[in-house]
């Protein structure tokens, strides 16, 4: 197990004030939280953030913590020391899933909040993330997920275990949209029914395709004669290949919408072939020459409307 | 393998398939009701139907209260906080959008 520097985390001096350390921890918790940050790694700083405040708020948890000393540096391989928590009895609740072992040596591994009662017993409602490949929102899919739940073992003493779920991904559902599975939330108390769980779908990302809801959007790339002069051609979709007919004079940016062929629904999304023109490199002398017969063959001034 | 393990476990899509009553909300987000109602007061969420007892919420409803719920718990927005916070949330979702349209990734994305 590593030490964890709270005070590091938090970017505080030991001896910050309460007010310091909340200032400290909103300003970071505004930067990385997971619903507003960009950082990639938003999720995994904004909990070490929650961790550490939870100990340094907390008048009782930040002496004991303290008490360890000020020698420990952040990353070091740990162990609490034998008694080091005598006298201290820590009622916090916390989240019970999130906790580092570090976190979980020095203060134990409380269960899930407080707010079962008044349930009436039924479980409560869990929430998990899946990802599926794009095609899968075409053709439906099974994918096996890894629950992680809280379960009291003979002693009272909260442990994790590990729960296989195999999921019918329904055809045509879409990146941020919630399967709700009855009865796969947390077991009920007594004879209470057990709450449901909601799976929320993300897409892996996929070299070729881009999504927006139930639209799909593909790069195609043609050399400059054929925009020009129109041509056939062959285009990948999500459910194999198409013939697409580029009309005459296409600029790049143009879209051609192929109704219906985005992710299926009521109604189903479109794809749209998003045109870009590549121009061929002028290495030989030979091509040299057929770029030069174009400069002769054309009036064409790409900067005529630039003023200046 | 027993059969239990077998067995593919199946449910409707929330956003599409499901509208939920306010207590199913409040259960589905580990929220306080009185939350879920300062919010719909502040038009975070605009359930159909007169009154808490009789409101219905679209499956859309499950996605903004669990945002709202973790920037109240996390960062201690108020309800107006919030209803901007999601406004702002939103506009940044459809530029994304654009972006991605246009073949461009955001940082992060």
């Amino acid at each position: 197990m590593k030490f964890k520097d709270y005070y590091e985390t938090l970017g505080v001096p030991r001896g910050a004030t309460q007010d310091d350390i909340k200032r400290a921890y909103r300003k970071r918790a505004r930067k990385y939280h997971p619903d507003v940050s960009k950082e990639p790694d938003a999720e995994a700083r904004f909990k070490e953030l929650g961790e550490a405040y939870a100990v340094l708020k907390d008048a009782e948890k930040r002496v004991a913590y303290d008490q360890m000393g000020s020698e420990w540096k952040a990353g070091q391989d740990f162990q609490p020391p034998p008694g080091w928590d005598a006298g201290f009895e820590f009622s916090g609740r916390g989240d019970g899933t999130d906790q580092s072992d570090f976190f979980e040596a020095l203060f134990g591994r409380h269960a899930r909040g407080g707010s079962q009662s008044g349930r009436h017993g039924r479980g409560q409602d869990h929430h998990a993330k899946v990802l599926i490949d794009l095609e899968d929102a075409y053709r439906g899919a099974q994918r096996s997920i890894f629950l992680r739940l809280p379960e009291l073992d003979g002693q009272g003493h909260v442990a994790m275990r590990e729960r296989r779920l195999d999921v019918s991904i329904p055809k045509g559902i879409h990146a941020g949209q919630h399967l709700r599975l009855a009865g796969q939330g947390e077991p009920g108390f007594g004879d209470g029914p057990p709450g449901d769980l909601y799976l929320e779908i993300g897409f892996n990302p996929h070299a070729q395709f881009r999504v927006d809801g139930r639209d799909v959007f593909l790069d195609l790339p043609l050399a400059p004669w054929e925009a020009a002069l129109g041509c056939s051609v062959t285009a990948p979709t999500p459910e194999g290949s198409v013939h697409l007919t580029i009309p005459a004079e296409s600029a790049a940016g143009r879209q051609l919408r192929l109704k219906g062929r985005g992710i299926p629904g009521n109604p189903p999304g479109d794809l749209y072939a998003v045109l870009t023109i590549v121009l061929p490199p002028a290495v030989g002398e030979a091509e040299k020459d057929a770029y030069r017969a174009l400069a002769k063959a054309f009036d064409f001034n790409p900067r005529a409307e630039m003023k200046g | 393998m027993s059969k239990a393990d077998m067995q593919l476990a199946r449910g409707p899509v929330v956003e599409e398939e499901i509208q939920l009553t306010l207590m199913e909300l409040c259960q589905a987000c580990g929220a306080a009701e009185e939350h879920v109602i300062a919010w719909v007061y502040e038009g975070v969420l605009e359930p159909l139907g007169d009154g808490p007892q009789k409101w219905h919420f679209t499956g859309q409803s499950l996605r903004r209260t669990r945002v709202a719920l973790r920037l109240t718990r996390d960062l201690e927005v108020n309800p107006p906080g919030i209803a901007l916070a999601l406004d702002l949330l939103d506009e940044i979702a459809a530029l994304q959008a654009q972006l991605q349209r246009a073949g461009m990734r955001c940082r992060g994305k």
